[in-house]
């Protein structure tokens, strides 16, 4: 069954200095993104993060994989600039820029609030798919185990990782048996008998493997060997090492200049940018759920 | 002749990626046949089918039902006109009674309550589920389940019902029972297409074989003369029943024109009626 979607949690297979090399190395750089973009609020700090994030996704060629997740994240963060902006997650007092009708306002805590927010998520995703869509699930999963994760614990993760393009491919099916009885594949009305299937399918499923997995001595005491062997090169102790610099120097450096970082009183905003962007980012998000609606009713 | 029920036309299909799964089919299936179509795994009789209710649309080529081009309906439009019934029944029903479950389709199709209930009477007759309505489809045994899958596209009433698979999983007794509604389905002027490796079924029970291999078409006849080629048959690896296979091997050059049996009782008779002669 070709389904024609694909979800862009899977690897996208490609032969870059990325793809090449070791999972941990990049997890280092995952690590390293996540401490530095929960450190600072500073939108340029998150800004300069994010573009050597999409640098290293033309590295690695999996811009297609890439913009799938940002179609989504995308529309989210730009709501968040709407909503902080009228309503920061700030203590008073709040500096307006511009007056709306009413009580509303947009205010420049706001916008900083919003615009660190949405940077933030764009940083932390880039480097995460990088990490996730060019590395082999498996590949990563023998590393985490060799730096002392639980076996079952990885196992638990590779096998919800494999079910989810099975029950992709069962819904397909299902949704097909659905139609043939002439049901209107659109609405609330069509996901209820399509998707009792699916579930009692996944739950059968996920019982029979685990009878065919205790038959097999799951569980057993022993050391686990994978098929899968990541190597570990020079090149890869340098990327690794390089990411843990990365991530130390940045963090004392933020640490060390805090306050000048802090742009939460300082940032000037003139009334027509911050409307422009407000509006701007509310069109962007309603843009999106009405390609979403369009795209449900069309189904 | 009569209009044919189902025609394909020079009918290709390409999958996403490439993958041709059917090339220049062409086939006419009359009111009220049994037709099997067998082939190895993915020599394209499921493709096919899918064909048949417009789950699939065709890359190129005709597909007609009852005289008119399937290709400006919908799946929905054509469900009152071809019935597909799953393989596995799990992947078909949902409903928490087997009541509700004959209700779905014809509801679908937005027939009349009246007629509705009608309709459920009729298939539970039929398919013999009295003491089911109420169960839930879930909580009877696989065989059962396999027939209000059928049960619940009989309820919608098409002319044409492609079986995927009907006898697989089920012990003597059930595939016995779909044998017989198969016969009666065609008794009460249906035309019945099963996609099976069921070689028993495909011998006594179907009237016309379609044999695929590698996206085509390579044999269309009566089982008796598919069944004979044994050259067509070892080329797609199929294996007749093994009365059939016997009396091939018996058949000897100088009566190459003797029977070919496709059940034993129909062996047996011959036999008797040879020792009488």
């Amino acid at each position: 069954m070709h389904s024609g979607v694909s979800i862009p949690i899977t690897l996208i297979p490609g032969n870059s200095i990325i793809h090449r090399a070791n999972p941990l190395s990049k997890m280092i750089w995952v690590v390293g993104y996540l401490i530095l973009a929960f450190f600072t609020r500073n939108p340029l700090v998150l800004g300069v993060l994010t573009i050597i994030g999409l640098l290293l996704v033309q590295v690695a060629h999996i811009w297609r994989g890439f913009l799938l997740v940002l179609r989504v994240l995308l529309p989210i963060g730009l709501m968040l600039i709407v909503l902080q902006s009228i309503a920061p997650a700030f203590p008073r007092p709040w500096f307006t820029v511009v007056k709306l009708v009413g009580g509303l306002a947009i205010y420049r805590e706001g916008i900083y609030s919003g615009l660190s927010l949405l940077l933030r998520i764009t940083s932390v995703t880039t480097i995460a798919m990088l990490l996730i869509q060019t590395t082999h699930p498996s590949d990563l999963f023998t590393s985490l185990q060799k730096i002392g994760m639980p076996y079952v614990l990885n196992f638990i993760f590779t096998m919800t990782l494999q079910l989810i393009p099975i029950l992709q491919q069962e819904f397909g099916i299902v949704l097909n048996a659905q139609k043939s009885r002439g049901l209107k594949g659109t609405g609330f009305g069509a996901v209820l008998p399509s998707m009792v299937p699916v579930f009692v399918g996944a739950i059968e499923r996920v019982q029979q493997l685990s009878i065919s997995l205790e038959s097999r001595a799951f569980g057993s005491q022993g050391i686990k060997t994978s098929y899968r062997d990541v190597a570990v090169t020079p090149k890869d102790y340098v990327i690794g090492a390089l990411g843990a610099i990365f991530t130390i120097a940045g963090a004392v450096w933020i640490g060390f200049n805090a306050s000048a970082l802090d742009w939460s009183r300082t940032l000037v905003v003139s009334p027509i940018v911050a409307l422009i962007l407000v509006l701007g980012s509310f069109l962007g998000f309603f843009i999106f759920i009405a390609v979403v609606v369009r795209a449900i009713l069309q189904a | 002749m009569a209009t044919p029920i189902l025609k394909v036309e020079n009918l290709q299909h390409v999958y996403p990626g490439g993958v041709v799964a059917l090339r220049d089919v062409n086939l006419e299936i009359k009111p009220a046949e049994i037709i099997g179509v067998i082939g190895q795994n993915g020599s394209g009789k499921t493709t096919l089918v899918k064909h048949f209710n417009n789950l699939l649309k065709p890359t190129s080529g005709k597909v007609y039902f009852n005289g008119t081009d399937t290709a400006p309906l919908t799946i929905q439009q054509m469900a009152k006109n071809v019935g597909y019934v799953y393989q596995n029944p799990n992947q078909q029903l949902f409903a928490r009674t087997v009541q509700e479950e004959l209700e779905f389709g014809p509801r679908n199709l937005g027939v009349s309550e009246e007629e509705i209930q009608e309709r459920c009477e009729a298939a539970v007759e039929f398919f013999g589920l009295q003491d089911l309505r109420e169960k839930h489809p879930y909580r009877i045994g696989f065989p059962l389940r396999k027939l209000v899958g059928m049960a619940s596209i009989y309820t919608m009433r098409p002319a044409v019902f492609i079986l995927d698979e009907p006898t697989t999983g089920q012990d003597n007794v059930t595939t016995q029972t779909v044998y017989r509604l198969i016969h009666r389905l065609r008794d009460e002027g249906a035309t019945v297409i099963c996609v099976a490796h069921d070689m028993i079924l495909l011998a006594e029970v179907v009237d016309r074989l379609v044999v695929l291999r590698d996206s085509l078409v390579i044999a269309d006849g009566l089982p008796r003369e598919v069944f004979a080629n044994h050259t067509l048959l070892s080329s797609s690896h199929l294996i007749p029943p093994q009365i059939t296979e016997l009396s091939l091997r018996m058949r000897t050059d100088k009566d190459a024109s003797s029977q070919i049996y496709l059940s034993v009782d129909e062996y047996v008779n011959a036999v008797k009626k040879s020792r009488m002669k």
